[in-house]
C-alpha cells in the first residue's frame, strides 16, 4: 500500500475514532448511572448542530452559536430526562422499557427537527471556510483536526473530573451502585439530571463538529447514535476507557477495512465488528463481567 | 379495564383492521371515463422532488409545467374545459414518489402522470401504473431501464444509454483522459449511466481504473473518494445528486484530487454550486441539449425570476403541451392517449426539434452538451 495513501487511512481511522469518542464518553456516562443505553443520545447530537445552524442563521456569530448549540443539547437531554426517564425510575420500569421510550423521543426529537427546519441537507458552515493541512501525505482539514482536539480535551477534562473531585466521585458512586449511594445520602435523581446534561452536552458537541464536517439534516442523529452505540459495547458498556479504544477500533477497522472491500460496506463493517464481539466477547474490551 | 369490556373492543378493532384491508385492496379502476361534465377540470398528476435531492430542478419544471398549462388554459383548455395539474412531491426517491403516484391514481384518479423527474421515482411506480393503465409521460427520468418499462410509460428525455457513450467518447476523444476513476451514486440513474459509461469507454480502449459507489443518502464519501485517488486516474467521472455532490466535491478538493471531474445532468442545479463554492470551479457535466426558444426563456424568467432554464423543464412544458393536444382529440380515456401518444411527431417544442416516441416510448432525439462551471454559474463549453 503506498505511503501517502496509507497516511490518509490512518488520519481518516483517527479522525472518525475521534468523533465517536465524544458520542461514547456521553453514552456511557449515561450508561453509567442509569444502566441502559439512551437511544436519544443521537437526536441530542442532532439538536446541538441544528442549535448552531439556527444560531448561525440568525447572525450569531460562530463562537456564540456553538455554546448556544451544545447548551441546548444539554437542557434537551435534562428534559428528556425529567419528563420521561426520571418518573421511569421512580416507577421502577425494566431496563428494557427505559430503551423502547428512548427510541421513542429519538423519533419525537428527529421530527421537530424535520417539521421545523425541513428535510432538506445543508451544509454547517459556509464553503471554503478552513485549511486544508498535509500532515504526512495525508489531507486534513481544519474542522476534523478541531474533532481530534476536541475529543482529547473532552476525554482529558473528564477524567480529571471524575477522578479528582467530589463530584467525579459522585458519579462514580452512582454508578457503581445506586442504592448505596442513596443510602449515603446523594440526590441520585438530581445527580442523574446532571449527568445527562453534562452527556447531552458532549453528544452536542459532537453533533456540531460533524455538522462542520459535513453538514445537518435532520436524520444524522442516527448515524451517530449507531456508532457511537458499537464503540461503547464493544469497548465494554459502561467504561469510559472502553469506550475511547472501541471508538478508535472501529474507526480504523472501518477505515482499513474498504481497502479490502467496496467502500459501500462500510457500515457494514461496523456492525460486523459488533456481531464479532457479541459472539467471542460480549462484555467488550473493557468490560466487567 | 374488565375482560368484557377487553373483548369488545378487541373484536371492533378487529373488524376496523378487516374493513380498512378489505377498502384498500380494491384494485385501482383501469378505466377512468368520467362522464365530461362541461366545464369540470381535466386533470393530470405531476411527481418530481420539491423538497431534497433535485428540488431545485423540480420546482422548476414546476414553473415550465405551470407556464404550459396557463398558456394551454388562456386558448380555450380542452375543448372548454380548463386543464389543472395536481402536484406531488417526490423528493427523488422511490418511496415518495410510490406513495403519491397511488394517491394520484386511486385518489385523483388521473390518466396521465407528468413524472417522475429522478429515474428512481419513475422506476417506483411504473408497473403499479402500466397494471392500473395510466400513462406515465416522464420529463427527465433517463435510466436505460425505463426504456422496457411498459406500454404504458413514456418519456420525452433521452435514456442514459445516449448520455453515457456521449461522456465515455468525450472523455476519451476531445479530453483525451485514458484512464477514470469512477464515484457513482447506487441509484437507478447513478448505477444506469455508470455501467453504460464503462462498457463504452472500455471499448473505446480506455481503462477504468476504480468504481466506488455511495448511497444516496451518504454525506460522507471521503472513503470512496480516497480509495480513488489511490487508484490514481486522469479524470473522475462523479455520478450525483445535489445532496451528496455538494459534500462530494468539497471532500474531493479537501483531499486533494488533483483531476478533473466531469458530472451528468443531476448536476444542472445552481443550489450545487452555490454550496460547493470553490470546490466546484471547473468541474464539468453533461446534459441534455434543449433548442429553448427566447418566448420560453422570457416566461421561465419571468416566473422563476432566473435566466437559467434547468435541464428538466423544457420536458415537462413541452409534455404539457403534447397532451395537451391529444387529450382535445382523443378525450381522457388512457388506453386512448397511449395510443395516440406512440403517433405524436411534435415539432417546435423547446426540449427537442422533433418530439416523437419508439416503440418503447422513448423519445427519438438525444442530443447533449457540456457544461463548466466558473464561478459559481454552468455555461456550455463551446
Amino acid at each position: 500500500m503506498e505511503r501517502m495513501f496509507f497516511a490518509q487511512l490512518v488520519a481518516n481511522s483517527v479522525i472518525a475514532g475521534a468523533l465517536y469518542t465524544l458520542i461514547t464518553l456521553g453514552f456511557n456516562l449515561i450508561y453509567g448511572a442509569t444502566k441502559f443505553t439512551n437511544m436519544a443520545h443521537g437526536a441530542v447530537a442532532a439538536m446541538g448542530a441544528y442549535g448552531v445552524f439556527f444560531a448561525t442563521r440568525e447572525g450569531w456569530g460562530l463562537p456564540l452559536s456553538i455554546v448556544a448549540g451544545v447548551l441546548v443539547a444539554g437542557i434537551v437531554g435534562v428534559i428528556t430526562d425529567r419528563l420521561v426517564f426520571s418518573p421511569l425510575r421512580k416507577k421502577k420500569a425494566r431496563a428494557s422499557v427505559f430503551v423502547i421510550a428512548s427510541l421513542g423521543i429519538f423519533a419525537l426529537l428527529q421530527s421537530i427537527l424535520s417539521i421545523t427546519f425541513g428535510a432538506q441537507f445543508w451544509p454547517l458552515l459556509p464553503p471554503g471556510t478552513g485549511r486544508v493541512f498535509d500532515i504526512a501525505g495525508a489531507s486534513v482539514t481544519e474542522v476534523q483536526l478541531w474533532i481530534l482536539g476536541s475529543a482529547v480535551a473532552a476525554s482529558g477534562i473528564l477524567f480529571i473530573l471524575l477522578k479528582f473531585t467530589i463530584f467525579g466521585k459522585v458519579i462514580r458512586a452512582l454508578s457503581d451502585d445506586e442504592e448505596v449511594a442513596k443510602m449515603l445520602g446523594i440526590n441520585t435523581d438530581r445527580m442523574i439530571g446532571v449527568i445527562f446534561f453534562l452527556g447531552s452536552m458532549l453528544a452536542g458537541l459532537a453533533g456540531i463538529l460533524s455538522g462542520f464536517d459535513t453538514g445537518v439534516q435532520p436524520t444524522m442523529g442516527l448515524f451517530l447514535l449507531l456508532e457511537g452505540a458499537v464503540s461503547s459495547i464493544v469497548g465494554g458498556i459502561g467504561s469510559l476507557v472502553g469506550g475511547i479504544l472501541g471508538a478508535f477500533l472501529l474507526g480504523f477497522v472501518e477505515n482499513f477495512g474498504i481497502w479490502f472491500i467496496a467502500s459501500q460496506w462500510k457500515g457494514a463493517i461496523a456492525f460486523g465488528l459488533l456481531t464479532i464481539f457479541l459472539i467471542f466477547r460480549p462484555r467488550g474490551i473493557m468490560g466487567k463481567d | 379495564m374488565n375482560s368484557s369490556s377487553r373483548i369488545v373492543l378487541g373484536i371492533v378493532i378487529i373488524v376496523a383492521v378487516i374493513a380498512g384491508v378489505f377498502a384498500f385492496s380494491q384494485s385501482p379502476s383501469t378505466s377512468n371515463n368520467v362522464p365530461a361534465t362541461k366545464n369540470e377540470p381535466i386533470k393530470l398528476g405531476f411527481i418530481g422532488p420539491l423538497t431534497g435531492d433535485g428540488a431545485a430542478l423540480g420546482q422548476n419544471a414546476r414553473a415550465a409545467t405551470e407556464i404550459a398549462v396557463a398558456e394551454v388554459n388562456a386558448a380555450g383548455g380542452i375543448k372548454g374545459r380548463p386543464l389543472e395539474v395536481i402536484y406531488e412531491d417526490g423528493k427523488c426517491t422511490g418511496k415518495e414518489a410510490s406513495n403519491a403516484a397511488n394517491k394520484l391514481i386511486n385518489a385523483d384518479n388521473v390518466p396521465v402522470i407528468l413524472g417522475g423527474l429522478c429515474s428512481g421515482e419513475t422506476n417506483s411506480f411504473a408497473a403499479a401504473a402500466e397494471q392500473a393503465k395510466r400513462v406515465v409521460l416522464s420529463f427527465c427520468s433517463s435510466a436505460p431501464s425505463i426504456t422496457q418499462a411498459g406500454d404504458y410509460i413514456f418519456r420525452d428525455y433521452p435514456s442514459d444509454l445516449f448520455q453515457g457513450s456521449f461522456a465515455a467518447k468525450y472523455v476519451y476523444e476531445t479530453l483525451g483522459k485514458k484512464k477514470v476513476g469512477i464515484v457513482y451514486v447506487k441509484s437507478d440513474w447513478g448505477s444506469g449511466i455508470k455501467q453504460v459509461f464503462s462498457e463504452e469507454f472500455s471499448k473505446l480502449g480506455g481503462k477504468i481504473v476504480a468504481e466506488e459507489g455511495y448511497d444516496q443518502a451518504a454525506r460522507d464519501l471521503r472513503t470512496q473518494l480516497t480509495k480513488i485517488k489511490a487508484a490514481k486516474p486522469d479524470l473522475v467521472y462523479f455520478l450525483g445528486y445535489t445532496e451528496g455532490s455538494t459534500v462530494g466535491l468539497k471532500q474531493a478538493a479537501e483531499l486533494k484530487l488533483g483531476v478533473p471531474i466531469l458530472g451528468a445532468d443531476g448536476w444542472d442545479d445552481p443550489k450545487l454550486f452555490a454550496n460547493a463554492g470553490a470546490a466546484a470551479e471547473g468541474v464539468m457535466y453533461t446534459v441534455v441539449s434543449a433548442p429553448l426558444s427566447d418566448a420560453f426563456k422570457a416566461k421561465m424568467k419571468e416566473k422563476t425570476g432566473s435566466e437559467e432554464v434547468l435541464a428538466c423543464s423544457p420536458g415537462a412544458y413541452d409534455g404539457v403541451k403534447i397532451l395537451a393536444q391529444i387529450l382535445a382529440s382523443v378525450g381522457t380515456d388512457s388506453t386512448a392517449i397511449k395510443d395516440a401518444l406512440y403517433q405524436v411527431n411534435y415539432v417546435g417544442g423547446v426540449s427537442a426539434a422533433r418530439v416523437a416516441f419508439d416503440k418503447n416510448g422513448d423519445p427519438v432525439e438525444a442530443n447533449y452538451v457540456v457544461k463548466i462551471v466558473k464561478d459559481g454559474k454552468a455555461t456550455e463549453v463551446k
